[in-house]
């Protein structure tokens, strides 16, 4: 093979390349997933609200609250009782509607059968047979006085 | 580049020739690379027509090199332990880039990992490259077999999903039957009666720390050892060309080599498709307190002996005679058929002369037709079934929960 | 003079023997009961000590009670005794140990009644039946409701006496009886506050409102009285546990909320006892039971459990039981599903339900046989309520062709988000069975379903904007959450197209490797290669 040997050489080097080439391309998948996840929701046990505090006071004010958000895959119902915040598993007892806050009454209501939770979760009136499940809600500290942002936390 | 230290001074032709032969120079000086150099250079691998067979080792090597790559990549989402097993992996799959990539490489590589070894193992019998003085090559060969079906059978669990958690059920209860000492095995391998967290930490332990460590070191003196005894020649060319050295061979390095890459990269390829065509199922988190899902089977590597221990009836000779398990026996039955594996090279006492094996070459026929019989028959049985997935969120469909 | 030395003796003896005896009947050791018992029985027999104490009396004696008389005092006896006509307000309690109480020697021994007699046979009260009893269990005892002397062993001497007169016709309550004989503890607050301090006592008057207090009133014995559903059937049958009348609550009696239907059934779904009655001039069609059975409300209460399904009193009352009329049946729905009715109450539909008579809710919902409620009730198919009425060409009541659109649109609105929440699950699904994360779409599509629940509820304000406002907001979850399931399935597409782009540099390089290796000579084996075979 006289004329390999320059053959080679080019091919020695498109091979060197493209062996290089799949290198690196191995490294970029695994770079990618070296990378620190973002946070989720599911199965957490653990979230951060995305109502601050003085979302929920205003919601207090204008009397518009806001809607359940997702905690764990169930919707979490959040309010404010005394000033301070309370968060409750928004899934009715009685054939899972989802419950809602209201101000006027100081209880929390399922449209459905007309079931009724006072503000400690439990069910006093109606079809609901359990209360509702109470989340630990905190304010977390360091945050600017008035606007703190919401820990909504649970046991597993 | 010139890091010369007074005693060893780099040779001016070396740095005439340039500065990568220099740090070559600094690293074969400094860490005795000299003779690994001349091993790999003196290194030939035989040329015959049954070279595909040679490959397999190299390719359990680069499959192993995979698994552990991937699984050190797993092991940094990955948390052991019931209640976050089954979501972290759903996480790696969902959540992490590529995590679905590699979960589903490391899965299918185990996979063609110990077909690889299973053939490694029956060429090499083919070929009687156990013959002396290769005795404990064969020897850390087997061993290696046994790490990495554990290997298989431990990782199968940590998904912690209800075929793995019922499978492992199944599989652990099996060495209960062990006459003597069953059930300590038992509860040895299940850290306590039952399938529980501490079997899952148990496993993970053996997987990730126990098991690597032990591989590395079994493969270290395999592959030593294959350095060693260099790459044992076909006894047919040995008597074809009158001595082992005057048999055609090529280099392993860059030849032979290069032939391994490109098994290498075909098995790449494989994985990659088989990972985004045929992703490993998730699977339903494991409810302990639930039945197990219908047809329960291991991996199919454990189906052969997992069939025939079904197969076996309760009791032998009869149900009138209780002389022993079916069970027991299925175990005692594979217990020595293993040892006799192991111990083919002392077996085959005519293999330094190159007499036929006949009667070990019958039982070999017998027990692969065997594997294959049982384990097709098996893989023809209906599939285990997950139940069907989650019923749609009080849904449209069903305003059940609504007024 | 005689006669009381002989009753006195005859008492004292029987106390001695009840000392020794007393535990087959009181489950309590009462020590000091025995000796309450001995200081009455010292007394004379026709006066009642128990009356004159009557603080000290329930707490001291846990097995047997004795309330006292609101009454005059003791120098009446004869008012004292009740009187089927006059119906006093309370009788007294004379405590007398049950192994020495005539009437439960004669009436719980089985050997003293032939079972193939019936006649005799309904005398017979089984001790496990009678000993279940909320009145036993309170510490009264035969003498206490039925009256008598419990110390008079001959049966000849039941008939002679006025006091069994409330009792016997025939030794057996007439049912026209039952209502005032149970009314006469059960309506008096006083009495009744010695075992509850807030008891209720309307049960008598509310019954005499029922349905079944009426016909009794116009003389008709074949309906409920108190005992009917409150009570184990009575009837000859040799099984039969009559006197066990458990409190409501509990699940062995025959008014607990679980049971309510089966007891009503028993007459309800009873046609030869239901020939000839009538209701709003139709025969009574004795299908009630199997209809609410088959509902949503009968299956949520007997197969899923949920105490808080209705039962045929939930709407029917229970001792004032009627159907309630024609305007009243969405209070009576109303009482759960309070949005909905007051959502109809302001519905123009409303009014003229009541002006043509249509029952409410259950001119389309049915009564008895509630099912689940399905969307195609609305529009103008076939099968649908709305076309009842609004059949254009053949309106009724006057319903319009405006209310026939309105219909046609609500329906329209509602099988398009439910089509749009089913297609976006399915999609959602595709993509969690191929891998994909898709759990916040998931979660929102929830909010989706919460909207049509809701637009369902607001279809009985039978406006079509109203209906359309809660559908939107449905509509726009929906939107947004196929937008992510289809992005999640275009993903999993990506990844294949990129393996399958990733396998062309592999295929290449593999080529390249197939080709250097023939292009790369293999050196022979140099010469002085190490002797190893």
């Amino acid at each position: 093979m006289s004329d390999s040997f320059p053959r080679r050489t080019w091919l020695a080097r498109f091979l060197g390349g493209g062996i290089a080439a799949t290198l690196a391309a191995l490294f970029y998948p695994v770079a990618r997933f070296l990378r620190p996840r973002a946070a989720t929701s599911s199965g957490a046990l653990e979230v951060v609200a995305p109502y601050r505090m003085n979302e929920l006071k205003q919601a207090e004010k204008t009397g518009v609250w806001p809607p359940p958000f997702n905690f764990g895959g169930k919707p979490c119902l959040l309010i404010l009782v005394d000033g301070e915040p309370r968060a409750f598993n928004a899934v009715c007892t009685h054939l899972q509607c989802t419950v809602e806050y209201r101000a006027a009454s100081q209880d929390i209501f399922c449209n459905c059968h007309n079931g009724v939770y006072d503000l400690n979760g439990r069910n006093v009136a109606g079809p609901p047979p359990r209360p509702l499940e109470v989340y630990q809600a905190v304010k977390k500290g360091g945050g600017k006085p008035g606007e703190e942002e919401i820990i909504v936390s649970r046991k597993a | 580049m010139s890091p010369a230290k007074p005693e060893n001074p780099i040779p001016d032709e070396l740095k005439a020739q340039g500065w990568k032969e220099a740090v070559k120079a600094f690293f074969f000086e400094r860490l005795g690379l000299d003779s690994a150099a001349a091993l790999a250079a003196h290194k030939r691998v035989p040329i015959h027509s049954r070279e595909l067979f040679y490959f397999l080792g190299g390719m359990a090597l680069f499959l192993f090199g995979i698994q552990v790559v991937t699984g050190i990549l797993l092991s940094l989402y990955y948390k052991p332990s019931p209640d976050q097993a089954f979501e972290s992996v759903r996480s790696i799959v969902t959540e992490v880039d590529f995590g679905w990539l590699f979960r589903s490489i490391h899965s299918w590589s185990a996979n063609l990992l110990i077909g690889v070894l299973f053939l490694h193992i029956l060429t090499t019998y083919i070929m009687r490259a156990y013959r002396g003085p290769r005795e404990f090559t064969w020897w850390t060969g087997v061993a290696l077999l046994g790490v990495f079906m554990t290997f298989g059978f431990s990782g199968y669990l940590l998904p912690w999903n209800q075929l793995a958690y019922f499978a492992t059920s199944v599989g652990t209860a099996i060495a209960e039957n062990v006459p003597v000492i069953g059930k300590y095995l038992l509860l040895m391998a299940r850290g306590g009666e039952n399938v529980t967290g501490d079997t899952l930490a148990r496993f993970y332990a053996l997987h990730v720390v126990i098991l690597p460590l032990t591989a590395l070191a079994l493969v270290g003196v395999h592959l030593y050892l294959v350095q060693k005894h260099e790459i044992s020649v076909p006894q047919d060319m040995i008597k074809k060309y009158g001595s082992a050295k005057k048999a055609p061979s090529m280099p392993f390095v860059p030849h032979f080599l290069f032939r391994d890459m490109v098994g290498w990269y075909l098995a790449l390829g494989i994985l990659a498709a088989l990972a985004a065509l045929s992703p490993t199922d998730l699977g339903q988190k494991a409810d302990p307190f639930g039945s197990a899902p219908p047809n329960i089977k291991p991996e199919w590597y454990f189906l052969f002996m997992f069939q025939a221990l079904k197969d076996l009836p309760a009791y032998l000779p009869s149900e009138n005679h209780k002389w022993i398990e079916g069970e027991t026996l299925g175990i005692l039955f594979f217990g020595f058929v293993g040892l006799i594996v192991a111990m083919v090279p002392l077996l085959d006492r005519g293999a330094a002369s190159g007499r036929p094996r006949r009667v070990l070459n019958f039982f070999a026929a017998v027990f692969v037709a065997f594997i294959i019989f049982m384990t097709a028959r098996s893989l023809m049985m209906k599939p285990p079934q997950n139940p069907p997935a989650q019923a749609p969120p009080a849904a449209a469909a069903n305003p059940e929960g609504t007024s | 003079m005689k006669t009381t030395l002989f009753l006195l003796t005859f008492a004292l003896l029987s106390g001695w023997a009840g000392l020794a005896g007393s535990a087959a009947f009181n489950p309590e050791p009462t020590a000091t009961a025995r000796s309450a018992d001995d200081k009455k029985l010292a007394a004379p027999a026709e006066t009642k000590p128990a009356e004159s104490k009557p603080a000290e009396k329930p707490t001291e004696k846990p097995a047997e009670i004795t309330p006292p008389a609101s009454k005059p005092p003791a120098s009446k006896p004869a008012e004292t005794k009740p009187v089927a006509a006059k119906m006093p307000a309370v009788i007294e309690i004379k405590p007398i140990p049950d192994a020495d109480n005539s009437c439960i020697i004669c009436h719980t021994t089985p050997d003293s009644w032939d079972p193939k007699d019936p006649s005799q046979y309904k005398f017979y009260i089984p001790a496990d039946s009678i000993k279940n009893d909320l009145h036993w269990r309170k510490g009264l005892r035969c003498q206490d409701c039925h009256g008598g002397d419990p110390t008079m062993l001959d049966p000849k001497a039941h008939q002679a006496k006025d006091d069994f007169h409330t009792v016997n016709r025939d030794g057996r309550l007439s049912p026209a009886d039952v209502p005032d004989f149970c009314g006469r503890c059960h309506s008096n607050i006083e009495y009744m506050r010695h075992f509850n301090p807030s008891p209720r006592t309307d049960q008598l008057a509310e019954y005499w409102t029922s349905g079944h207090g009426k016909h009794l009133k116009k003389g008709d014995v074949n309906v409920a009285t108190c005992i009917s559903c409150h009570d184990q059937p009575h009837g000859d049958a040799i099984d039969r546990k009559p006197h066990g009348i458990r409190p409501v609550n509990e699940p062995a009696s025959p008014v607990y909320h679980t049971k309510v239907a089966e007891t009503c059934k028993k007459c309800h779904s009873d046609k030869e006892l239901m020939k000839g009655r009538m209701y709003n001039g139709k025969p009574l069609l004795c299908d009630e039971y199997d209809n609410w059975k088959k509902s949503v409300h009968g299956k949520a209460l007997l197969e899923k459990g949920d105490l808080s399904a209705p039962t045929c009193n939930n709407c029917h009352g229970n001792h004032g039981a009627a159907p309630p009329q024609m305007d009243s049946v969405a209070n009576a729905c109303g009482a759960c599903h309070g949005k909905i009715a007051a959502l109809f109450s302001q519905t123009k539909m409303r009014h003229k339900f009541e002006a043509v008579g249509l029952p409410g809710c259950a001119a389309c919902h049915g009564n008895h046989e509630i099912r689940q409620p399905s969307d195609d009730f609305l529009g103008m198919k076939q099968g649908a309520f709305c076309i009842r009425c609004h059949e254009p060409g053949k309106e009724k009541y006057g319903a319009t062709l405006a209310g026939a659109q309105a219909a046609e649109a609500i329906h329209a609105g509602l099988a398009q988000l439910k089509n749009g929440i089913l297609h976006a699950d399915e999609t959602l699904a595709e993509a969690e069975r191929k891998g994909m994360e898709v759990s916040e779409p998931k979660f929102n599509l929830q909010k989706a379903s919460d909207a049509l629940t809701n637009a369902r509820t607001q279809v009985h304000s039978f406006k079509v904007d109203v209906v359309k406002k809660a559908l939107g907001d449905g509509e726009s979850v929906v939107k947004e959450v196929q937008g992510k399931a289809d992005h999640a399935l275009e993903e999993y597409q990506y990844r294949r197209y990129w393996l399958a782009v990733s396998l062309v540099p592999i295929l290449i390089v593999i080529g390249l490797l197939v080709l250097y290796i023939r292009v790369l000579p293999i050196p022979e084996k140099p010469a002085d290669a190490s002797d190893e075979s």
